[in-house]
């Protein structure tokens, strides 16, 4: 079987490029959302992705939490899919800062919205770093207000290989918002990814 | 090979919709799936606004999204399953699908002249109008099934297994909030004798029509079940048993009152009911127990009448028995 995990070194390049692209994309939202926006130095962990729903078990299960997906295609192979979990009480905060409560738009609109904004934000500068382009499906509600939670994320998780695990914190001047983000990378994007950053790792 | 050439003509022939809006939401270009779509001229719209053009549109909305898409150099989405449509438009599929106008996913995309710098967002639109129908049609067949599932096909009441779920449900219900709650059973005297005389499409018409007459008595909220045969059910939820049994006396005058035509004839029926009353330390099945034993105690006094339940009816069952 080959072997997807990472060297130290291309462990330690990604947790770089991941954070210089959450520098981008709170610099973006701080614009975009009008206040000031901090954002903690993500804690990122390859893991197996069978091992994911485990994970979140303790810190969602049981209450009213979203799980919102988004699927991502790059050049050269890299693909996969971003699953965003947060609670919805979390949501209303933000919602409340992006105008929703204006109109009749409804939740699940708001929650698509919401996950694609912080999503796609995170995954262009990614992109960037990673000297690729990304197009993106639709975002995907696979669970809302759901008691169903950890068994949706299995069958999600199921389909691969390698997770990689992003925790972010996102503090806005008067809200608090915290999220995790999942990014799920099928075996041979995996190792697409590798040899990126070994290209990354060679140019410094 | 050059390509150069490629992009006119896929526009003009795309089979979605593309709209073209500079940093100011004003229009620059809009092929023709859309142009047809919407009967207008592109020339007459281009450096309009698109909220202008599109009046229908949900400004609000739409341009907080299109603003967030050239802010954050992001793509946004809107997925018919959400919001059915962005713009009004009419759609190629035959008349008999229920909604007017195209069910619409659209991508927003950020897009950048190279030469220029100049920042636009492009809106693509694909009919989804397949699946909202499909989903329309499956959503509304569920229903279908759902209620096949709980009701009784002659009578139109609830049948017997939604029924007795329900109780269970009202039973708990009552407990935990300490309410009081009713059971009706009733049966068509001496339907056996109907079905004889005027035949069992007589017997069907006379059931339906008690039904019907026993439901419009009711309250939205009281459950009204076919039991089995010619007996029916009734919960009463937040119904003390006084309350009951004044329903019950109702239901007994009415049914004996009101004749029920059936080929130039009109048949009488009457009906014999038991009543029991919920309390703490009783079961749903001792519910239908008691309600059963009073309503059998009805028939032996002599039907058309309603008897509540009392303890000693498990006594005098036995000796009948015995």
């Amino acid at each position: 079987m080959t072997d997807l995990s990472f060297t130290e070194e291309q462990r330690d390049c990604l947790q770089e490029l991941i954070n210089v692209a959450m520098g981008l994309a709170s610099d973006k939202l701080a614009r975009f959302l009008n206040t000031f926006v901090h954002l903690q130095v993500p804690a990122i962990g390859l893991v197996n992705a069978a091992e994911i729903p485990e994970q979140f078990r303790g810190q969602y299960q049981g209450l009213n939490s979203s799980m919102i997906s988004l699927g991502f295609f790059g050049d050269g192979g890299l693909r996969g899919e971003t699953i965003l979990l947060y609670k919805l009480e979390n949501a209303g905060k933000i919602a409340a800062l992006l105008g929703y409560d204006d109109d009749a738009t409804s939740e699940a609109e708001m929650l698509t919205d919401i996950s694609s904004i912080l999503t796609t934000t995170f995954l262009n500068g990614l992109a960037e770093q990673l000297d690729n382009s990304f197009s993106y499906a639709a975002p995907r509600i696979i669970s809302s207000r759901d008691n169903d939670f950890i068994s949706k994320l299995e069958q999600t998780a199921f389909h691969w290989q390698l997770a990689l695990k992003v925790d972010i914190r996102y503090e806005l001047t008067d809200y608090s918002f915290d999220c995790n983000m999942i990014l799920l990378i099928p075996g041979e994007a995996v190792l697409k990814l590798k040899t990126i950053l070994d290209q990354v790792l060679a140019e410094f | 090979m050059n390509i150069d050439w490629l992009s006119g003509p896929l526009l003009q022939q795309l089979n979605s919709g593309v709209i073209l809006l500079n940093n100011q939401l004003q229009i620059v270009y809009i092929n023709p799936y859309i142009c047809r779509r919407a009967d207008i001229q592109l020339e007459l719209v281009q450096g309009k606004d698109l909220f202008s053009v599109f009046a229908d549109a949900p400004k609000a909305w739409l341009s907080r999204k299109l603003n967030s898409v050239l802010t954050l150099q992001s793509p946004a989405f809107s997925s018919w399953e959400q919001r059915q449509y962005l713009f009004k438009l009419p759609h190629l599929r035959p008349v008999s699908s229920a909604n007017q106008y195209m069910a619409q996913n659209c991508n927003m995309l950020p897009l950048t002249e190279p030469r220029t710098g100049e920042q636009f967002v492009c809106l693509l639109i694909e009919d989804a109008t397949d699946a909202y129908v499909y989903q329309s049609q499956l959503q509304q067949s569920n229903l279908q099934l759902l209620q096949v599932n709980r009701l009784d096909g002659l009578t139109g009441v609830l049948n017997r297994n939604y029924w007795q779920q329900q109780l269970e449900v009202e039973v708990q219900r009552a407990g935990r909030y300490q309410h009081p709650l009713s059971l009706l059973f009733f049966d068509l005297d001496k339907f056996k004798r109907l079905n004889d005389d005027y035949g069992h499409q007589a017997g069907d018409i006379v059931l339906i029509e008690v039904a019907k007459l026993i439901g419009s008595l009711l309250r939205e909220t009281d459950l009204f079940g076919r039991y089995g045969g010619e007996e029916f059910a009734i919960i009463l939820p937040d119904t003390p048993l006084e309350g009951a049994i004044e329903v019950a006396k109702r239901i007994c005058r009415r049914v004996a009152a009101t004749p029920i035509a059936y080929k130039q004839q009109q048949l009488m029926t009457s009906v014999s009911v038991g009543v029991s009353q919920f309390s703490t330390a009783v079961t749903a099945d001792e519910l239908i127990q008691h309600a059963d034993l009073a309503l059998y105690q009805a028939k032996r006094n002599g039907r058309n009448q309603v008897v509540t339940y009392y303890p000693e009816l498990i006594d005098s069952l036995k000796k009948v028995k015995a």
